[in-house]
């Protein structure tokens, strides 16, 4: 979704790009015709995803179970039916907690350990390793194991009693007080590295002479993490807060394996609520399809505003910094 | 980037890492060793000989080298009718793509669910890849037309004087220029198709389709709750990608990185 700041910059770092680059005047008409080359990427996915949202908006007007059964007509009362839902403003709020939980350890984290590893550290490679690695697993498959861990003989609870910390243990998913946060935990436990590879990227593009000019001019390890490193990597943490927003609104294979959900709504989300009403027993595609919606405007919306007021603290800085972390990593 | 003048300093920071990563085996720690309880190693012979366990692994490498194969062509010959190429109204098609962007894919279920039953398409593997390339494409095709739009225009000339039609041009100077953008995007789709597990879950209704993000369930069915099993079917699941990513450091985090531009 940084396309707006994207698109503005290719314009003007490479102004011929637009018409096909062709520097002598006159010249355009020698330039092949490309319709055809565009087309089949174009017609798959403007034309299945286009479609995708026209029919989401027809199917949200109606009332239907799925198969051969009739569709009726219901006008707006599935989007009222969502706003009058509690499960859907306790999937909202789960959200948002989500997204600021994983944000935030996702930034810190991420940061210490580009930081961490950027320094003179031996085996860092193995280090690097085990912190990624849970990006590259599926959280499908991580799913049994975090579950082994969070349950009420498992791991953590195992570690609570080895450290004297007997009494807080509980069935951490079972209950409704605590099922949100093992969401949360499984999920962090997969976001750190996936911080930490762009901000060590990142860090390894900002300019060795300002470190060490800082360096000379008396700045400590904190110091120089919050004056130079920080802002160094903005456009690595404006893109990883546009990134997880997503996440979290679309979050699924987390919830869906290891809580359902549940206890009583304790751990919804909308794409677990999505999904019940897709392929659920007691389904309705047209809910189904209102939700989809909804989260849709949600997406668009919530990511253009952070877009805009990321482009209005930093014109230009941010673009030039993203597109190198990709070519140089 | 932290100073470690004394070796003091630099004990302290090697502890301090040593204990930050704990937390990220505990996980990997607890699936291997739970996997082994009871029978041991036979956990993982029984995994192995369930009927139809390497099913799971080819049925997953149709999925994620379909959408390969697709995405692939699809962008490079995209981005460059966007990059080098006259169209007419080419920024408007260009804008309609990335309006496409940001899309979560769990938003695509409920109308692809009811069209795919029309269509009689449920239970197949294209009900899968379609979504998952059309939601890449877009991506795709953005960072693939910034790339060729830095190969100068002047080589297209020259090739063309020297008698390379545009295919020729294409694929004999663009697409192997291209090379390391398109490593990341393949990485980046190997990953996402690999992994992907809500449509998978939605249109591979069949056990026989299942792909590997489905096994724990399966297992679960199959094993009712026997733990070990199901955890010895998720390490066995999860080692060649583990596997993989050791292998191809560089390109893994390249690609993942190249994913977080969106």
């Amino acid at each position: 979704m940084a396309i707006l700041e994207r698109s503005a910059g290719s314009r003007n770092s490479n102004p011929g790009a637009k018409r096909g680059g062709w520097p002598r005047p006159g010249a355009a008409h020698l330039v092949p015709g490309g319709l055809k080359w565009i087309l089949p990427g174009f017609i798959l996915s403007v034309g299945l995803i286009y479609y995708s949202i026209i029919y989401s908006g027809y199917l949200s007007f109606f009332d239907w179970p799925g198969g051969r059964q009739r569709m009726t007509a219901v006008g707006s009362a599935n989007y009222l039916e969502a706003f009058a839902d509690p499960v859907f403003w306790m999937a909202i709020r789960h959200t948002v907690v989500y997204f600021v939980v994983i944000f935030t350890v996702q930034v810190v984290g991420g940061i210490a350990f580009a930081a961490a590893l950027h320094s003179k550290v031996y085996l860092a490679n193995i280090y690097k390793i085990i912190i990624v690695v849970p990006v590259v697993v599926a959280p499908a498959t991580m799913a049994p194991a975090h579950i082994e861990v969070w349950q009420t003989n498992g791991t953590f609870n195992t570690i609570l009693r080895a450290i004297g910390l007997g009494a807080w243990t509980q069935g951490w998913i079972g209950q409704s007080g605590t099922s949100l946060l093992v969401i949360i935990m499984a999920g962090c436990w997969g976001a750190i590295g996936f911080g930490f590879i762009l901000y060590f990227a990142a860090i390894g593009q900002i300019d060795p002479e300002i470190i060490e000019a800082a360096r000379i001019d008396g700045a400590g390890n904190i110091r120089m993490l919050a004056s130079i490193v920080l802002p160094g990597v903005r456009s690595v943490t404006v893109s990883l807060g546009i990134l997880n927003f997503m996440t979290a609104l679309k979050l699924f294979d987390g919830p869906w394996l290891l809580t359902q959900g549940g206890p009583a709504h304790s751990s919804e989300f909308l794409g677990t609520m999505i999904y019940a009403e897709t392929a659920g027993s007691s389904r309705n595609l047209g809910y189904a399809a209102a939700l989809s919606i909804i989260l849709l405007v949600l997406a668009v919306g919530i990511s253009i505003v952070i877009q805009m007021r990321s482009r209005e603290k930093s014109p230009t800085g941010a673009r030039k910094q993203k597109v190198k972390v990709a070519n140089d990593v | 980037m932290f100073e470690t003048r004394t070796r003091w300093s630099q004990l302290t920071l090697q502890v301090l890492v040593t204990i930050a990563v704990i937390p990220f085996l505990i996980p990997l720690v607890t699936m291997v060793s739970r996997s082994l309880e009871g029978r041991g190693w036979g956990n993982y012979l029984a995994v192995l000989e369930v009927p139809g366990f390497l099913m799971f692994f080819r049925n997953s490498a149709i999925v994620a080298g379909a959408s390969i194969i697709i995405i692939y062509l699809a962008t490079m010959a995209g981005a460059f009718g966007f990059s080098k190429l006259r169209i007419r109204r080419k920024e408007l098609f260009f804008w309609m793509m990335m309006a496409a962007l940001t899309l979560p894919e769990v938003v695509l279920i409920a109308p692809l669910y009811a069209t795919a039953v029309k269509l009689g398409m449920m239970g197949t593997f294209w009900s899968v890849i379609l979504p998952i390339a059309a939601l890449q494409v877009p991506f795709t095709i953005l960072l693939t037309r910034g790339y060729m739009d830095s190969i100068p225009d002047t080589l297209f000339e020259a090739a063309r004087l020297d008698g390379a039609n545009t295919w020729r041009f294409f694929w004999s100077i663009l697409v192997p220029l291209a090379r390391p953008m398109a490593t990341a995007i393949i990485i980046l789709v190997l990953i996402n198709a690999w992994n992907s597990y809500l449509l998978p879950k939605v249109f591979l209704i069949n056990d026989n389709m299942g792909v590997v993000t489905l096994l724990p369930e399966f297992f679960r069915r199959q094993y009712n709750d026997d733990t070990p099993k199901i955890l010895a079917a998720a390490v066995v699941t999860a080692i060649p990608t583990i596997v993989a990513y050791i292998a191809l450091q560089k390109q893994f985090e390249r690609g993942m990185a190249a994913g977080a531009l969106k």
